[in-house]
C-alpha cells in the first residue's frame, strides 16, 4: 500500500473506529451531483422499488440493463432517469464501467454504485456520499461486518471473511469487506479507476486498482438485507471459485 | 509402408502446403505458419521412418519414439491452448468495449434524438 501522491490512504481502520455521524438529509446540491450507477440483470421484479426509492434524494439514477432476458429493460425505461442496455451480457463490472463513463461524460461530481437487488440502505448511501462530500475520503467503501452484521447467513460470511484474509495476503489490502457492493468515488477516483474484469472478479480488481492509486479510501458501516430475493441472487461457492480463477488469470496476464 | 502412413503424410503434406501458401499470401500469420509447417514436416518424417524417430529419441535419453512424439504434442497443444485462451480474452475484452460503447451511444441518442429538417428550421428559423 503506497503512502505517497500527496495522499493519506486510510485502508487499516482501527478496531474501534466510531461510526460516522449519520446524516440522514442530504444537501439537495450534494444529491443532484451525485450519479447513482446500478447495473441490472433480470431484476424486473424488483428494480422499480429499488429505483424508487432513491430518486427522491439522488435524480441521477442510471440502471444499465446488462443484457436480461426478462422485462428488466421494459421497467428501466419506464422508470429509470438514465436507462442504458447492454445487447449481450458483459457482466457487473463491464455495466459499472458503462455507467460510470455516461455519468462523467455529464459532469457527475461523485459517482455511486449500488446493487439491484434492494440489499442497500438507501440510509448507508446517504452517509458515505456526504462523507466523500465532505472532503472525508476520496472512496467510501461499505462495510457489513462494522454495521449490524447478524443478517449475514454463515456461508456468506465465510466466504468474505475468506475474501479480506486473500487479499490481505495477495495485495497487502487492509480492508474489512472487499466484496461490498455499495461504494461512493470523487469524479477524481472514478475517472483514475477503469474497470477491466466484465464479470464479478471487478470488485477485486476494485480493490486493487484503489490501492495502487494512492486515493484516501474509508469504510463505512452499513447494514446489508438479506431478504430472500437478494440470498437468491447472491453468489454461491462454486461462483466465489470462478471469481477467484477470473482474478488470478486477470492478473497474470496483466 | 502401409496405408495409415501413406494416408498421414499426405495429410500433413497438404497441411505443410497450406501452410506455406498462406504464410506468403499473408493469409494466415507467419509464426502461425512458421508453427503449421514444422509440425508438419517433423510429423512427415515421423511417419516415413518411425525407427528414426526411435534413434533420436534415445539420443534424447527418451527409450521409445513414441513418447517423444506424446512429449511434443503435449508441448504443442498446451502452447495452443493458451495462444487461443489470449485470443479468446482479447476478443472478449473488446466485444466488451464495443457493448458499452453502444449502449452509450443509445442513450445519447434517445436524450438528443436526431432532429428532423422541420424541427431544426424551427429551431434556428430558417426554412425547411
Amino acid at each position: 500500500m503506497s503512502l505517497d501522491s500527496g495522499y493519506v490512504v486510510m485502508m487499516k481502520r482501527p478496531p474501534h473506529t466510531p461510526t460516522p455521524d449519520v446524516k440522514p438529509d442530504l444537501d439537495p446540491a450534494v444529491g443532484d451531483g451525485t450519479w447513482i450507477i446500478i447495473p441490472v440483470f433480470n431484476e424486473a421484479a424488483a428494480i422499480r422499488e429499488v429505483i424508487g426509492s432513491i430518486t427522491p434524494c439522488f435524480k441521477n439514477v442510471v440502471a444499465i440493463d446488462d443484457g436480461s432476458s426478462d422485462r428488466t429493460w421494459e421497467v428501466l425505461q419506464d422508470c429509470a432517469p438514465h436507462a442504458l442496455r447492454h445487447f449481450v451480457n458483459r457482466g457487473q463490472g463491464a455495466a459499472l464501467q458503462t455507467g460510470t463513463d455516461f455519468a462523467l461524460a455529464r459532469g457527475a461530481r461523485r459517482i455511486a454504485h449500488f446493487d439491484a437487488d434492494g440489499q442497500h440502505r438507501l440510509e448507508d448511501l446517504k452517509t458515505m456520499v456526504a462523507g466523500v462530500a465532505g472532503g472525508e475520503c476520496d472512496i467510501a467503501l461499505g462495510d457489513r461486518f462494522a454495521g449490524d452484521a447478524s443478517e449475514i447467513p454463515t456461508t456468506r460470511w465465510l466466504l468474505l471473511r475468506a475474501a479480506v484474509l486473500f487479499h490481505r495476503v495477495a495485495s497487502g489490502v487492509r480492508l474489512n469487506d472487499v466484496h461490498n457492493g455499495l461504494r461512493v468515488l470523487s469524479r477524481e477516483a472514478a475517472s483514475s479507476i477503469e474497470i477491466t474484469a466484465d464479470r464479478m472478479a471487478h470488485a477485486s480488481e476494485i480493490i486493487d486498482l484503489i490501492a495502487r492509486s494512492g486515493l484516501r479510501v474509508r469504510e463505512y458501516p452499513v447494514t446489508i438485507r438479506y431478504s430472500e430475493y437478494a440470498r437468491a441472487k447472491g453468489q454461491r461457492w462454486s461462483g466465489s471459485f470462478r471469481i477467484l480463477i477470473h482474478y488470478l488469470v486477470g492478473r497474470m496476464a496483466g | 509402408m502401409n496405408a495409415f502412413q501413406i494416408i498421414l503424410i499426405a495429410t500433413l503434406g497438404i497441411l505443410a502446403v497450406f501452410a506455406l501458401v498462406g504464410g506468403l499470401r499473408r493469409s494466415i500469420g507467419r509464426p502461425a505458419a512458421m508453427l503449421i509447417l514444422i509440425v508438419s514436416i517433423v510429423g512427415i518424417l515421423a511417419a516415413a521412418d518411425p525407427d528414426r524417430t526411435t534413434r533420436f529419441a534415445q539420443k534424447l535419453g527418451i527409450n521409445r519414439g513414441t513418447d517423444l512424439i506424446v512429449y511434443l504434442v503435449t508441448l504443442v497443444v498446451f502452447q495452443g491452448f493458451v495462444v487461443f485462451y489470449l485470443r479468446l480474452r482479447k476478443v472478449r475484452r473488446e466485444l466488451t468495449l464495443l457493448v458499452r460503447h453502444v449502449a452509450i451511444l443509445e442513450a445519447s441518442s434517445r436524450n438528443n434524438p436526431a432532429r428532423t429538417p422541420e424541427d431544426a428550421a424551427e429551431s434556428d428559423g430558417s426554412d425547411p
